[in-house]
This record gives C-alpha cells, structure tokens and sequence, in this order.
C-alpha cells in the first residue's frame, strides 16, 4: 500500500489550502477572469448546428468507473444537456459502466429541469451497452451510424476505443468536442475531432461554461498551484545546474528524520 | 472490530448475508423517510467520512520497522473499506442489465425500428450468460466447453475483430491530421515523419553514413527521433500530467467537501 511521503504530505497541504483560500474568496464576491478556450466556446455553436439539422447530440463520459474524471465527464456533459434542453432537443449518452446508469439519470434530468425541459428527458437515451472495452465502441459506433448525430461530445477516461467512436461520428459528419485526461488518447483526438480539450483545460470546463463562483476560485487556485510548482521547478533546475541537489534530494524520502537532515544541511546544520 | 471482517463460512455467511440485506433495506427506507434537506446533509456527511478514511491512511505516518513496517493504524482496514466499491458496483451491474434488458425488450416487443438488432443482443447476452452460470455448477467438460466456445470462440474473436479496426481508423485520421494546411499541421507532419523513420530499421538505414559521433551524430535520423520523443515530447506530457493532477486535486477536494451540489453541480451550496 502507498502512502505520502512527507514532501507530498506538505505540497498537497498547500495546494489544498491554497484551492480553498481561491474558493472561498470566489465566493465572497471577488472578480475573476479567465481566458477563452475554444473548444469550450464551441460548444453552444454545435448544439445549435443540432438543433438546426434535426439531429441528435451524442455524448460519451467513457470508460472510467464512477471517479473524478467520470464526475467531470458527466458535469460537462449535463451543461450540453442543459442548452440542449432549451430547444427540446434530444442528447444521446451510451453508457459503459453500470455503476454509471443511476447517477447520469439523475445529472440529465436535472439538467433537462435546469433548462425548463423535463418533459424531453427519455430514460432509454442513456443506454447501458457492455462493459466490455469494444463491445461499447461497437455499440456506440452502431448508434452513430444509425443516430446520425449532428454532434459528439467525448470527455471522460478513454483508450483505444477514443479512435473508432471519433473516427464513425467524423464518417456522419459530426462536429466533435472532446476532451480526455487520458493522455494517450489525446493526438487521437486531436486528429479526428473539430475541439479537443487538452490537459487541465477539462477540469476548467465546468467553470467555464457555469461561470459559478465555486468552480472559478477552484480555477484560480489550480493556477495558483500551477505556478507554486513550475516555481519549484524551475528553482530545482537552476540549483541542480549550479550543483546543489537539495530540490532533487527532498523529493522521494519517505523519512522525517531524512527530511529534517536535509533541511538542517541545507540551513547550515540548525 | 477485525473479526468482523474477516471472510465467514457456512451458517456463519449467510446469517451475515441476511444481516446485511436487512440492514441495508433499513437504511434505504429510513432514507426515504428522511427530509430532503436532511438527505443532503447526509451524503455529504457520509461523502466526507468516506474520503476522510483514505486520506487519513494515505497521509497518517507509517511504522518504519516491526510487524506494522510501512503500515498505520489505518492500512488493515483499507480492503473491507474498498470491498464496499465492489458491492456498489455489483448492486449497479443489476441496475446496468435491467436498463439494457428493459430498453431491447420494449424494442422487441414493440417491433420498434432496428428491433433486430435488439433481439441479437437480448439473445447474445442469454448465449453468454447460460453457460457462463452453469459452468460454476456442473463442472463437466461439456458445460466447459460450450463455455470456452462461447467466450474463447465468439466473445474474443469479436473483440479482436473490434481493435484491429482501430488500425484503419489510424490511417483515415492521420491523412487528415497530416495534411498540410497550416504550420502547426506542417511541424507536426515533419516530427512525425522523423519518430517514424527513426523507429525502423531501414529508416535508421538513410542516415547510417553520418559518423556517430561529435556533433554530426545530431543528425542521425535514430538520434533525431530520440531527441524529438524524450526532449519535445516528454517534457509536454508531464506537463500535462501536472495539470490534470493538480485538476483532479481541486476536483476532489469539492467533492469531498461537498462545495458542489445539488443534481451534479448546477446549484451553489
């Protein structure tokens, strides 16, 4: 079983405090900016390209079980349903994880009541396909071809089924966003789809689209961190070229005492 | 409060297994009874205690010698505390199949558009899942090998079927991604020119009359493509891999804290 080290105890005490601190502060009221993403900016254009073209949306939260990215996957998700259901329209969401099934219900019926259209949610537009990795990339390739969705909107956990869903939605002319911190699955996207959103910019979506002041303190915060890190890292580099190890030497010992000795060394033996 | 979770036998499981039935049945109809406001109050209270166990474990100082070497007080209780995932996970494959078996039925039943296609799946899934039940108790070759046609035969084939598609779907994506119209597509062309020839034998061939050594040995396609992958390539992904990290960090840490509510995150607290 892995357990912190004390370096991480500390930067994870810090940049939790700082993300909160962020919150707080977004939410007593501060002003925050943030930059446009496209992708993000894209998303009402391909609802209304939908809607236009008669056509349903399709969504896919992929394969994770019911963690983070899945979450996050399924609140992006709710926001598309959410301008969907202001036109009554219809969102498509192919499911792989049964454990999925119960929770996306309930999200896009909220978010179907959010956009003052219960009445369009259909429980039988949220299918649970298989568990199986390629039995789903079928299932919902089957439902591409047939569908014919006017757009696709792909975030979550994702593997070599990221390709056959993108590539059968580009065959029916799909506009595409997508959006995975799968890392791997990343160039396939940006190959196949019109938006990708990349690294931390799936976590800033929510924020984005809502603009709540909770998600945006959690945003600057993130950047906050962000920046704390690259400061660590940039002081390691110069340190290490200019032969000191301390940075290096910190980061990996699980021992207090170990810890300490390098911060007495480090301070002139105090 | 060990002895609790350790694995039962005979009379001893199943009194436990109808135990815990009970209870739970308990649970959900208590939690129907209560307020809505207090159900809310209660997820989130439940939420934190869960993630507060695992952060406790992962973060609480571990023993550094002795029998709790690279444990704490905290680690023995970490399979019992995650089976309760696997019993979420089974009660919900239940609510996956009832979906699945509801939305082909009616398909079927009401002759609905494409209602073939839903009693294929109706029928693949009875094929599967007969010999795969039975299998477990009659433990004659037979059942297993009806078995190992089904899964060995039909499921693995399909599913092999299925990937090997993912290769024609490569070359249709990147001759698009490929085509050169802008100069981010022509840099990404040239690199990915570069990675490919220097990966192959015959492609390392092309340059092997450059001396490997001193400062020619830099254009050598192997080296190029190395220095592309470990000083271009690897770098941009870590950097990535920090911010989905710290991403998921605040992701969590709302989660956790219940600072997003209501039906996924459409209401403030």
């Amino acid at each position: 079983m892995k357990h912190a080290t004390w370096p991480a105890r500390i930067i994870l005490l810090v940049l939790s405090g700082i993300i909160l601190y962020a919150i707080l502060s977004a939410r007593r009221g501060k002003k925050l900016y943030l930059r446009r993403i496209p992708g993000l900016n894209a998303i009402e254009e391909a609802v209304g390209r939908a809607v236009e073209m008669g056509r349903p949306i399709l969504g896919s939260i992929g394969l994770g079980d019911v963690d983070v990215i899945t979450l996050q996957a399924l609140a992006i998700i709710s926001s598309v349903a959410t301008t969907a259901a202001r036109f009554a329209h219809r969102i498509v969401l192919p499911l792989r994880n049964a454990a999925q099934v119960p929770i996306a219900e309930e999200a896009l019926r909220a978010a179907y009541t959010a956009g003052g259209r219960p009445d369009v949610f259909n429980e039988q537009d949220l299918p649970f396909l298989s568990g199986e990795q390629f039995a789903y990339a079928a299932g919902v390739a089957g439902i591409i071809q047939r569908e014919r969705p006017a757009a696709t909107f792909l975030f979550g956990t994702f593997y070599a089924e990221a390709l056959i869903i993108a590539e059968n939605a580009n065959q029916v002319g799909a506009i595409q966003i997508a959006g995975t911190p799968s890392t791997t699955q990343v160039p396939f996207f940006i190959a196949a789809c019109d938006y990708v959103l990349i690294g931390d910019e799936y976590y800033a979506a929510t924020a984005y689209i809502t603009r709540q002041p909770t998600l945006l303190g959690s945003l600057i915060g993130q950047d906050i961190g962000k920046m704390l890190l690259l400061g660590m890292i940039i002081l390691g580099v110069v340190l290490v070229t200019f032969g000191s190890p301390f940075i290096a030497n910190i980061f990996g010992d699980k021992d207090l005492e170990t810890f300490a000795a390098y911060f007495r060394a480090a301070t002139g033996g105090k | 409060m060990g002895g609790f979770f350790v694995p039962k036998q005979g009379a001893e499981l199943w009194a436990y297994i109808i135990g815990a039935f009970v209870v739970g049945l308990g649970i959900l109809y208590a939690l129907s009874l209560t307020p809505k406001s207090l159900r809310k109050t209660l997820i989130a209270g439940i939420t934190f205690l869960g993630g507060l166990f695992f952060a406790l474990e992962f973060f609480w100082p571990v023993d550094t010698a002795g029998p709790m070497a690279g444990k704490n007080f905290l680690t023995a209780y970490i399979k019992p505390v995650s089976s309760v995932t696997t019993i979420l996970g089974a009660l919900a494959l239940g609510l996956g199949l009832y979906s699945m078996v509801s939305i082909h039925g009616r398909a079927v039943a009401k002759r609905r558009e494409n209602w073939g296609f839903s009693a294929v799946l109706l029928g693949a899934i009875l094929a599967m899942a007969i010999p795969a039940i039975w299998k477990e108790y009659d433990k004659s070759p037979q059942i297993a090998g009806f078995y190992r046609i089904m899964y060995d035969g039909g499921f693995n084939p399909l599913n092999a079927t299925m990937f090997s598609i993912v290769a024609f779907y490569i070359v249709s994506a990147a001759y698009r991604a490929f085509r050169i119209r802008t100069v981010e597509a022509g840099i990404l062309l040239m690199s990915a020119v570069i990675i490919m020839i220097g990966q192959v034998t015959l492609g390392q061939l092309l340059t092997a009359w450059i001396p490997n050594e001193n400062f020619s040995s830099n254009f050598r396609v192997e080296n190029l493509s190395n220095w592309i992958l470990t000083r271009v390539n690897s770098p941009a992904q870590l950097a990535i891999s920090l911010g989905i990290g710290v991403g998921t960090l605040a992701t969590a840490l709302r989660l956790w804290l219940s600072l997003e509510r209501g039906a996924f995150f459409d209401e403030e607290l």
